[in-house]
């Protein structure tokens, strides 16, 4: 059939046919590469980039937070993580046995971080454990070398040494939430949630700093190509003097209660106590649901900052600013006397003094020596409300004092007329307006208002916003306009409740270091009948119904430095409760200037 | 033998001394950071194979002739074998343990059928039924042994080879025609026999992204780094996806990727270059040989490397389903350079024996 010529002539075109298909075969991978390393060579570059490369965040180290003497109230202390890359672990359940026994997870602890784990790449380090001391982590530490795919890291954490002292203050911090992220930061970053911590945030914070390296598939560290520094946060010093309020928690002891103490000439805060306090390192340290709700369930509510989110009736400290509203209005009353019966009839009702037998002849001077209600009552029926709310006005009660420590109350003040339901006004009733005036009907006010009030009265009049950091520029926000003489009556009377036999703080202040001058308070917790004369004195038999202790005033009464608030929750009576911690408060401040 | 020396072809030695010192700083550069000895051990390979291609280049083709049936029935034999007593490897039954060594039927049979079509073919007119079917079948049940191993890129490998030889031996067009047809079948057959990982592989190579971590990474990988070379190349030694160990098997099956990352289209463009002009090369060698036989065994073996290099970089590069199959002389691996160094030594043989006569033999008898 086929001659040996056809054969070879065939053959020989069949091996051009080879040569061309090789040829098209060849082709074809060389346009192929053209077009991955030509054309797409940029996205491709940027793809080997991306995979090379891994930004990891560098966080900042958060500014320290001290007293006005520099002792740390919020520091920064070394602390260690525990992390682990799942897939380099063999046995995974053995190994979460071991590691619970050697770390004391609780069961809780161990479910939470298994669904870390669950959750999380295998080839990437997982958090297991944050914030651990070296005691905790140094026998795991010791033998990590037998423990492939764990790994410890040294960072820093919260710690606040006076913990409950100065928790309200300072606050607490928690990690960044899903609201967080959308203001830029990282899901592994803390923020001050509350006091200063939160205020101060942005100086606090610092700014992220953030390390190029070079990563291999499995996500470990080849190298470190570039670093960008983070830039620690703001170091912030205080006005607070933490001896001082160590001071007047000691003598507040388990009590509930509140202490201010403002420096009156530039607003300084000295003392912002808040007591029952929490420990708020617990929030770093990681803190448990248990924890947070008995905080939450506590009826003595520790998380309250009583100094400026609680707002308590004024009481007979408010008789200072009924007395600053008469001699305003020269009231008929301001510059003459009254007779005390122990009572003051209106209509068929008795309004009482809290003494039964009453003061007898009392100006106004001796009214607040003595704190007389039934002065108050007439001065109160002659000043009507819209006096008396109006010069609690002047005197900054009813407003926000602009401390940075939100969200801060405003207590409360009556209005001017009393509105009804169907909408329109009307005077407030005789009644009302007497028990206004010695602080007991709708007032509330807070101890740090309190506070700037009896400043006020140190300094002259001038309104001033309380602050917290040592040598800001003071701020006033108002100079109360009274004529000086006024001012120097009402000054007086305070000097002769602590220093004059039978001021209401006598018996407890006449020894203090500094000589004081001050205005007691006893709120009642439960109305007592104005009529039943066998229950008003009364000792009530739960401690919760026992009336709530005031004392504001200033110190030294000549010269003054500070002005102090101070309210005792259930304390019984303002002198007795109260005084002391003021004692005790001066005590200290008067050593601390006699020391070189 | 100073005369089979000087008769030897120089452009594919050449080619050659190019293809072994490429390989071995792109085997270098793929585990320079890893494990060196991968390294040592295909230089000593390269010694062994050179040896061993200075050795077949003195074996006449009329031996090599004798030799065709008795290595296609010793294939075939093992190829049955496997399925009885094969070790299972990565899910596929492939190896035959001989005591001393581990054996695969499968590479073996790849040559054997080569050596067997081409004795075939060389004493044989084309474009009959018997000259047609036989050999037809000498290729399809080796070929279904092998798939259901399964080895899939071998199986393409040896039918696409069988082709190419039928082509060769001058069939006319229409039966090379009629030898196609036949495969939608034996597609359908193949897909069916497929383990689950293969049939992965292939939709996977059909949408490299639908499984980013999975067997498209692979791909991906590869990709980027390729792309990411340029033109010129990141550098010597500089290439990130492989020193990171983005790139997996960057020592065997995708070596390629390393040589286009740090290299850039100027060394894939070498490469090609140097597979076209030696697979072109070994062509002409056929096209001159002056045994039939010589002549058909060189075009065997010419599609087989061509098929290699064309499967490989293609599956490397994306354009082809990951199946497997090393890069010519330069993917690491001592049983595949020894083959191909041997296959090509057939080749010089042929080449040594087309120009004129040698001394001591007898003439080779012209073309039957």
């Amino acid at each position: 059939m086929f001659s040996q010529l056809d054969i070879r002539q065939r053959f020989e075109g069949r091996m051009w046919f080879f040569q061309l298909s090789i040829f098209v075969l060849l082709l074809i991978l060389l346009l192929r590469m053209i077009n991955l390393q030509l054309l797409q060579h940029e996205g491709l570059m940027l793809q080997a980039e991306n995979n090379r490369l891994n930004v990891v965040p560098i966080l900042p180290t958060r500014g320290t937070i001290t007293d006005r003497f520099g002792t740390g109230l919020a520091v920064n202390h070394i602390s260690y993580r525990l992390t682990m890359i799942p897939e380099r672990i063999e046995d995974m359940d053995a190994l979460m046995t071991q590691l619970t026994s050697m770390m004391q997870w609780t069961p809780n602890q161990v479910k939470r971080i298994k669904k870390r784990i669950k959750r999380s790449r295998k080839d990437r380090p997982v958090l297991l454990n944050d914030k651990l001391t070296w005691q905790q982590i140094a026998p795991l530490s010791a033998r990590l070398h037998r423990f492939p795919g764990l790994n410890v890291q040294a960072g820093t954490h919260r710690f606040y040494p006076y913990k409950e002292l100065t928790s309200h203050l300072i606050g607490y911090l928690s990690l960044a939430r899903n609201k967080d992220l959308e203001q830029g930061y990282l899901r592994s970053e803390y923020i001050g949630r509350s006091g200063l911590e939160r205020s101060f945030e942005k100086r606090l914070h610092g700014t992220l700093g953030s390390q190029q390296e070079e990563v291999d598939a499995h996500g470990r560290r080849i190298a470190v190509l570039q670093q960008q520094p983070s830039s620690m946060g703001q170091d912030i010093r205080l006005s607070l003097n933490v001896r001082l309020q160590e001071v007047a928690a000691k003598v507040m002891g388990k009590r509930t209660g509140a202490v201010v103490i403002l420096d009156v000439h530039n607003g300084e805060v000295l003392t912002l106590l808040s007591t029952p306090g929490i420990d708020t390192n617990q929030f770093t340290l990681g803190l448990e649901q248990k924890q947070w709700q008995t905080w939450l369930n506590d009826s003595q509510r520790p998380l309250l900052n009583r100094t400026t989110q609680a707002a308590y009736p004024p009481a007979s400290t408010w008789k200072l600013v009924s007395s600053f509203a008469g001699l305003r209005h020269h009231s008929p009353l301001a510059m003459r006397s009254t007779q005390c019966k122990g009572f003051i009839q209106l209509a068929d009702r008795k309004m009482r003094c809290w003494k039964r037998r009453g003061h007898q002849k009392v100006n106004m001077h001796d009214a607040i020596m003595h704190s007389c209600d039934v002065y108050f009552y007439e001065l109160g029926d002659q000043l009507g409300m819209q006096n008396l709310s109006s010069e609690a006005r002047l005197w900054g009660f009813g407003e926000a004092t602009g401390v940075p420590l939100p969200p801060e109350s405003r207590g409360h003040l009556a209005s001017n007329m009393q509105h009804l339901h169907n909408g329109r006004e009307r005077h407030w009733s005789r009644g009302v307006n007497m028990i206004t005036a010695i602080g007991q009907g709708q007032t509330t006010v807070t101890p740090l208002q309190m506070a700037r009030f009896a400043a006020a009265i140190a300094n002259g009049g001038d309104i001033l916003r309380p602050h917290l950091e040592a040598g800001k520029e003071p701020e006033i926000i108002r100079h109360v306009n009274i004529n000086p003489e006024y001012l120097k009556r009402v000054q007086e009377s305070m000097y002769a409740v602590a220093n004059k036999p039978g001021g209401t703080a006598y018996y407890r202040l006449r020894h203090a270091a500094w000589k004081i001058a001050g205005k007691t308070g006893t709120a009642q917790v439960i109305s007592m009948s104005q009529n039943d004369d066998h229950k008003l004195n009364r000792a009530p038999e739960v401690d919760k119904h026992k009336d709530h202790a005031w004392f504001m005033g200033y110190a030294p009464y000549k010269n003054p430095k500070i002005a102090f608030a101070i309210i005792v929750e259930h304390g019984g009576h303002g002198g007795s409760a109260a005084g002391p911690i003021a004692k005790a408060i001066v005590k200290e401040l008067a050593a601390e200037e006699s020391k070189p | 033998m100073i005369s089979v020396l000087r008769r030897m072809d120089k452009i594919l030695i050449i080619c050659l001394l190019s293809l072994f010192i490429l390989s071995l700083f792109v085997l270098y550069a793929a585990v320079h950071e890893g494990d060196i000895a991968v390294f040592q051990k295909q230089v000593i390979f390269w010694c062994i194979g050179l040896l061993g291609f200075l050795c077949v280049c003195f074996v006449p083709l009329r031996l090599m002739g004798l030799l065709a049936w008795p290595a296609y029935l010793l294939a075939l034999l093992g190829l049955a074998l496997v399925p009885l007593i094969g070790d299972v490897h990565m899910g596929a039954r492939r190896w035959l343990d001989l005591g001393i060594v581990a054996f695969q039927p499968s590479e073996m049979m790849k040559w054997a059928l080569m050596l067997m079509l081409a004795h075939w073919f060389a004493s044989r007119e084309p474009n009959t039924w018997v000259n047609f079917l036989v050999p037809l079948m000498m290729s399809i049940v080796p070929a279904a042994l092998i798939v259901i191993q399964p080895d899939l890129g071998t199986t393409l490998v040896l039918l696409f080879a069988a082709v190419a030889m039928l082509i060769a031996s001058g069939f006319a067009w229409r039966w090379i025609l009629y030898a196609i047809a036949v495969s939608p079948g034996v597609l359908y057959v193949l897909w069916h026999n497929m383990h689950s990982y293969q049939k992965q592989r292939v939709l996977t190579f059909l949408d490299p992204q639908s499984d980013p971590l999975g067997s498209g990474y692979h791909v991906i990988q590869s990709s980027i780094a390729i792309g990411s070379g340029g033109f010129w190349g990141k550098g010597y030694l500089e290439g990130t996806q492989g020193r990171l160990h983005f790139l997996p098997e960057q020592h065997t099956d995708f070596i390629f990727a390393i040589l286009a990352e740090e290299g850039g289209l100027i060394a894939v463009t070498l490469l090609l270059v140097l597979y076209g002009v030696l697979i072109s090369r070994i062509l002409t060698i056929a096209g001159h040989a002056h045994s039939r036989f010589g002549a058909l065994l060189s075009t065997g073996i010419a599609s087989i490397f061509m098929l290699y290099a064309f499967v490989n970089i293609g599956m490397v590069s994306g354009i082809l389903p990951v199946v497997g199959v090393p890069l010519p002389f330069v993917s690491y691996g001592g049983s595949a350079l020894l083959t191909m160094l041997g296959a090509l030594a057939i080749v010089m043989r042929v080449a040594i024996e087309s120009k004129g006569n040698i001394p001591w033999q007898r003439p080779s008898s012209p073309l039957s």
